[in-house]
């Protein structure tokens, strides 16, 4: 069951987003930028492949969202503690996993609304010609998975430091990384160094692989695997550091 | 605290390898479970896959070859490739996963100078140097323990649509190594019956002899071909039937064709209302250039239309009527590309996007069991015209109306009833046979003949005869689908299907219809003006020299008048046209690059100003 609790940090959040042009911004710049990439004039433009589906537009969610999603996460906890009221927070009778659950909830709600913001994509496409529904949902789902997975990345560099510069330069580089995970020359800089299976296992970690499936179609039980894994993996991160500041 | 501190900060590392590690278990052992989203069911095996690997009663081993640690010195463009691989290694695992432990997969990464690399060049599977001291392969090996092997020399990502089949066709021949046999039987000289020393003989002494044609040549390369005698009463021993342009055939040919089916026979069947190359050595008057095997094909579930002929303005090919006659669009060249394959996803006609085929015939479906492979595009129909009248393209073209499409081949495959229940009597004699089918048989016909002649389906080269399209590999994969089983000719293409922008295809074809009307007039124009001119040239003698020259000048200078007016139009419709397309595209992309924004603005300026306002009153 949900707590009281957690439903109530979680509706202060979101109402902190709208109050402050934050998430405004955020989705504003999530919707130029995608709709501005995905009918660039370029050789992979939407209007130039006329193909009625969305991976022209699915492409460059990643690289959107290496930026964007760091951007928002910075302030998760790092803001909290720049300006003190995390003993605030601390001090009240929630505990620190529903702090952590309401916060990134919270975000993750807002990348959500900016997906659902894109729908006039989804009209282009109907409109256009006979899209396969089946792979566009997928296609949306893995980008909702990725949002969460940079936003629990992000929640965990933002518990690590009081800075937000450096909150979102540790972000950016880590989603950097694991984006690139199964990228030939990373492999070949790792082979070179690392047995084979730290290779593979290194591999396993490539957020663009998970992606790519999920945007092409194929809903395999080890990509949502790898999303919720990370998700958790990086928010129990998150609550163990500020338990650990708690402490302090 | 410090203690507390390191020991927190320990429990985040443990925490992160505990998180690597789940993730490696998922991505390994995960990937068995999956659901395909996919309209064109892209990530699941067929059931004729399936029943192929499920019938394997010898075990087989595939070996796998992919340079993946070349692959991941290369650039970043070969990501597509690794994709690739994970693909065709997932798909390969589901066939290891039906055979009932008849399979076994082993991937291998050959690096260079290892045996691997060795074995890998030997098998035959393609190499690419991807640097001097790096090769790259991605092939693979299907052998059983008897030493038949069978490879695939270079996995594509292009061919992705192939894939299953190439693997199941792979597997297939691996379990059933003989050469297949297949039996022609026709109207027209496709295999020549001469000695090949006679042949030479008559070649020194100056004589053309009779030759086989270029399609059977290629065909022979493949398969082992037996003549089947057009007045044989018993047609066995064979894989494939090949019957082609089916005139004048007497009952008992048919009746041996009927058998042949109901006895689980494969068929190819090619008819055609009038076959071009069907020259008579001495030409009659009665001479007819149609074929047709009514009885047996309305039996079978699909039956020719006779007398019309199918044509479609979208798929018109270039030609001419004359050597001298301008080259002009003509309705009887129907020149297909994706449009008439792509719809209907069987193997044996996708990614064939270049077929020429002239004056086919329309094929009606009778039956469900009969499915179509091959059609006009939407505004194809059908047309009658006498000989006279095909000599007149442009006449031709004007009578045309466009139809709903019309249907070239189709594929038919099940259990039949005999076409000669009561048998049929030959010279006094009672011939009797199977009624019903004994095993299913599949059937494909296509309603031309002329696409398979070397004129039509080859070119002349430096080298000898070369493909001029894809006419010989539509016959080549119809042959190839037919002597494989019947599970394998269920095998669906895994297209990815096109989807296109119908509303940008309609505007264009909408420009292209009006262009093509303005093209018509400016022709027109350009003859009327010409005939003028040559009535003038005849009126010419000493006398009025002078001022028919003059009035030639001026019929010359007001047809220039008019081409320049008419050029100006077309321009025109082109331009509006392209206008109509960018108008579209420009609106879409404000509508999905600033719409969203612009509300969002707008809500967020009216929803703090209500709030600032409510904030103001209470305080």
């Amino acid at each position: 069951m949900i707590s009281n609790s957690l439903k109530t940090i979680f509706k202060r959040e979101v109402k902190g987003y709208f109050s402050t042009p934050l998430g405004y911004v955020f989705i504003i710049i999530f919707l130029f930028s995608i709709g501005y990439v995905t009918f660039e004039p370029g050789r992979g433009s939407f209007f130039i492949t006329r193909s009625a589906d969305l991976s022209s537009f699915f492409k460059y969610i990643p690289w959107l969202f290496i930026f964007l999603v760091p951007a928002m996460a910075m302030r998760l906890w790092a803001e909290e503690r720049r300006t003190g009221t995390i003993e605030l927070l601390l001090t009240l009778p929630v505990s620190i996993r529903e702090a952590v659950l309401a916060k990134f909830f919270a975000a993750w709600f807002v990348i959500l609304l900016s997906l659902l913001g894109t729908f006039p994509m989804l009209l282009t496409v109907a409109y256009l010609g006979n899209p396969d529904w089946g792979v566009i949902f997928l296609g949306y789902l893995g980008s909702f998975l990725l949002g969460g997975a940079f936003l629990a990345i992000g929640s965990f560099f933002s518990a690590l430091t009081k800075n937000q510069v450096i909150s979102f330069i540790l972000t950016v580089g880590t989603c950097y990384i694991l984006t690139m995970a199964g990228s030939p020359p990373i492999l070949e800089f790792l082979s070179a160094v690392f047995p084979k299976y730290v290779v593979s296992l290194f591999e396993s970690l490539s957020m663009l692989n998970h992606f790519d499936s999920l945007s092409k179609g194929l809903l395999r039980f080890s990509d949502i695997w790898f999303y919720a894994v990370m998700m958790f993996g990086w928010l129990v991160g998150c609550g163990l550091l500020l338990k650990e500041n708690k402490a302090n | 605290m410090e203690k507390k501190k390191r020991e927190n900060y320990l429990i985040v590392l443990l925490a992160g390898l505990i998180m690597i590690f789940l993730i490696y278990i998922g991505s390994t052992w995960g990937n068995k479970l999956k659901w395909d989203f996919t309209e064109e069911n892209l990530y699941r095996l067929s059931s004729g896959s399936i029943n192929v690997v499920k019938k394997l009663n010898s075990p087989l081993r595939i070996k796998l070859y992919y340079s993946k640690t070349a692959a991941n010195k290369g650039t970043e463009g070969i990501r597509a490739f690794n994709n690739y691989f994970t693909y065709v290694k997932d798909l390969l695992l589901e066939y290891v996963g039906h055979s009932r432990n008849n399979l076994t997969l082993e991937i291998i990464d050959p690096r260079p100078d290892t045996g691997d690399e060795e074995n890998a060049i030997t098998y035959g599977i393609r190499k690419f140097n991807l640097s001097e001291t790096e090769s790259y392969f991605f092939g693979m090996v299907v052998e059983n323990d008897v030493g038949t092997e069978k490879i695939i020399e270079f996995f594509d990502p292009g061919e992705k649509d192939k894939l299953e089949y190439a693997i199941t066709k792979t597997i297939y021949s691996v379990a059933r190594p003989a050469k297949k046999k297949i039996g022609i039987l026709s109207s027209l000289p496709l295999q020549s019956d001469l000695n090949p020393y006679l042949a030479q003989m008559m070649r020194m002494q100056g004589k053309n002899p009779p030759e086989s044609w270029a399609i059977t040549e290629l065909l022979s390369e493949f398969y082992q071909i037996e003549k089947i005698d057009p007045m044989a009463q018993e047609i066995k021993g064979i894989d494939v039937l090949l019957v082609v342009h089916p005139k004048n055939f007497t009952e008992k040919i048919k009746w041996a064709i009927d058998q042949y089916v109901l006895g689980g026979g494969n068929l190819l069947l090619l008819v055609d209302p009038m076959a071009v190359i069907d020259r008579p050595v001495n030409p009659s008057a009665g001479f007819s250039r149609s074929s047709n095997l009514p009885v047996l094909m309305e039996n079978w579930g699909v039956k020719l239309e006779e007398g019309v002929f199918v044509g479609d303005k979208s798929l018109a090919g270039l030609g001419r009527v004359t050597p001298e006659a301008p080259p002009a669009k003509m309705l009887q060249i129907v020149s297909c590309d994706e449009r008439c394959t792509s719809p209907y996803k069987d193997i044996t006609t996708t990614g064939l996007y270049d077929l020429v085929f002239l004056l086919p015939g329309s094929l009606k479906i009778l039956d469900k069991k009969a499915v179509p492979i091959l059609g006009t595009t939407e505004i194809g129909n059908t047309f009658s015209a006498s000989e006279f009248e095909l000599n007149d393209p442009i006449a031709l073209w004007h009578k045309f109306s466009g139809g709903e499409g019309r249907v070239m081949g189709v594929k038919i495959m099940g259990m039949f009833s005999s076409a000669f229940p009561k048998g049929i009597t030959v010279e006094t004699k009672k011939l009797t046979g199977l009624t019903r089918s004994k095993r299913e048989a599949s059937i494909i016909v296509i309603a031309d003949v002329d696409f398979i002649h070397h004129q039509f389906a080859f070119k002349e080269t430096l080298f000898g005869l070369a493909l001029a399209n894809d006419n010989a590999n539509l016959f080549l994969n119809s042959v190839e689908n037919l002597s494989g089983s019947t599970d394998l000719l269920s095998i669906r293409s895994k297209g990815v299907k096109k989807r296109k922008f119908n509303v940008i295809d309609e505007i264009e074809l909408e420009a292209d219809k009006e262009t093509a009307e303005t093209v018509t007039r400016i022709n027109a124009s350009i003859s009327e003006a010409q005939t003028e001119l040559d009535k003038l040239g005849a009126q010419v003698n000493e006398g009025n020299l002078a001022v028919i020259k003059s009035q030639a000048l001026n019929k010359k200078r007001e047809l220039d008048k008019r081409l320049a007016f008419y050029k100006g139009q077309l321009r025109e419709v082109k331009r509006q046209g392209r206008e109509k397309i960018e108008n579209i595209g420009r609106f879409f992309q404000y509508l999905n690059t600033l719409l969203i924004p612009l509300l969002l603005i707008m809500g967020g300026l009216i929803y703090n100003t209500i709030r600032s306002r409510r904030n103001a009153r209470e305080v």
